[in-house]
């Protein structure tokens, strides 16, 4: 791990990275280091790390081609600062997310790992998973980890939050107000609301979304320009096929 | 998304290419068959094809482009996640919209479907008529901020 702003230098890429995903990437590495609203900075970086694990991991990969994701009993690949439980949700997320069910969330709520824990969780492993999966794209090494920032969660739980969709609880569509008023605008989407428990979770996402794909406000237009070397139809070719190919209904 | 653009620029497209299929027709988007090569080696993480695709796209189109689509395809291994982690159904509008779509490209065969109700009479209803509105709207928008630009 390290503990440096030279992260993402790109210096060994054959190819120019555009400053956008660059910032966006160095930003979120900064984030990622620090104490969130329900895990410290060493917790979130582990979890980057499973996430890493979880690709590597034999017990994932027999998993993947059980009949039953949760009667097959295993050892993960690991590290050694997160519960076995949480080591287990980070590693469904990336290697057996569709089979993810509402029981099981609710079973690890009982046994001390909270909705709100589960949801900052996806947030990183999906976050440090896209950035990690477009070095891949390019034949990149993977940035190491940033070094842990000493500090404790703020446990920040949004006001208006309601379990009315999906597994966990979400801030109502209408709910986004206040300290959440940035979230989305009056009209919104279940994949906005989706982690929006932890309010940083969609902003980390949004941002690095924003450069991956395109902003909110370039997502209206279709057919002029959109800050890309590609068009919308080319966007979409390569978001639907990488979609379809992982079974992504939604 | 694919197709709703293509229909607003007027553009052909084929969207059996979002299913994989080698023999459709490029139809009017640039580099199709490359980008698509790459998004599919990328997504299956199979390492030799991935670089023959990566390869092909960068000959035929260019790095600027390579690192777009690497960009574009790396946030879809994000959002098939959040969706399926959270459990979330797709949006009863967004439902109405694409409903031909996925009839066309079968997406009801993704275990994820179960998270979205089966379409009821007004969702039907409204599926007649939200295409033709959305692209009436977003034309109007697109329209509006061409003349806040000039």
């Amino acid at each position: 791990m390290e503990s440096s702003t030279t992260f993402f230098d790109y210096n060994d890429s054959p190819y120019s990275i555009r400053a956008g995903l660059v910032n966006a990437h160095k930003d979120y590495w900064q984030t990622l280091a620090k104490a969130g609203s329900w895990f410290n900075g060493a917790q979130r970086v582990a979890i980057a790390e499973e996430v890493r694990n979880a690709l590597q991991c034999p017990f994932c990969a027999q998993r993947k081609t059980a009949l039953s994701p949760y009667a097959l009993q295993g050892e993960h690949l690991k590290g050694n600062v997160l519960s076995d439980d949480v080591v287990d949700a980070v590693h469904r997320v990336v290697t057996d997310q569709s089979r993810i069910t509402k029981s099981y969330i609710e079973g690890n709520v009982q046994k001390g790992f909270s909705e709100e824990q589960y949801v900052e969780l996806v947030g990183i492993a999906v976050n440090v998973l896209s950035i990690d999966e477009f070095h891949r794209a390019l034949g990149l090494q993977s940035e190491p980890l940033p070094q842990p920032v000493a500090g404790e969660p703020d446990h920040y739980r949004p006001a208006h939050t309601e379990h009315d969709t999906g597994y966990v609880a979400m801030i109502s569509p209408d709910g986004a107000v206040g300290p959440e008023s940035d979230l989305w605008p009056e009209q919104t989407a279940n994949v906005l609301r989706a982690l929006s428990l932890v309010p940083d979770a969609v902003r980390s996402w949004m941002k690095i979304s924003n450069e991956h794909y395109l902003s909110m406000e370039a997502m209206g237009n279709f057919t002029g320009p959109n800050g890309r070397s590609i068009n919308r139809m080319q966007i979409e070719l390569v978001a639907g096929r990488v979609s379809s190919i992982n079974e992504c209904f939604y | 998304m694919l197709s709703l653009s293509a229909e607003l620029s007027e553009a052909t497209v084929n969207l059996q290419m979002i299913n994989g299929d080698d023999d459709a027709t490029e139809g009017d988007v640039a580099h199709a068959k490359v980008l698509m090569h790459f998004a599919e080696s990328f997504a299956r993480r199979d390492d030799a094809a991935l670089h023959e695709a990566r390869a092909a796209l960068l000959a035929e189109a260019g790095p600027e482009i390579l690192v777009d689509a690497a960009g574009v395809a790396a946030n879809f291994q994000r959002m098939v996640r959040i969706a399926d982690s959270t459990g979330i159904p797709l949006d009863e509008r967004n439902v109405a919209l694409s409903a031909d779509v996925r009839k066309e490209l079968d997406l009801e065969r993704f275990p994820s479907a179960m998270n979205t109700p089966k379409a009821n009479l007004k969702v039907k209803l409204l599926s007649l008529i939200a295409r033709p509105m959305a692209k009436i709207i977003i034309k109007k928008m697109e329209a509006q901020r061409n003349k806040l630009e000039q």
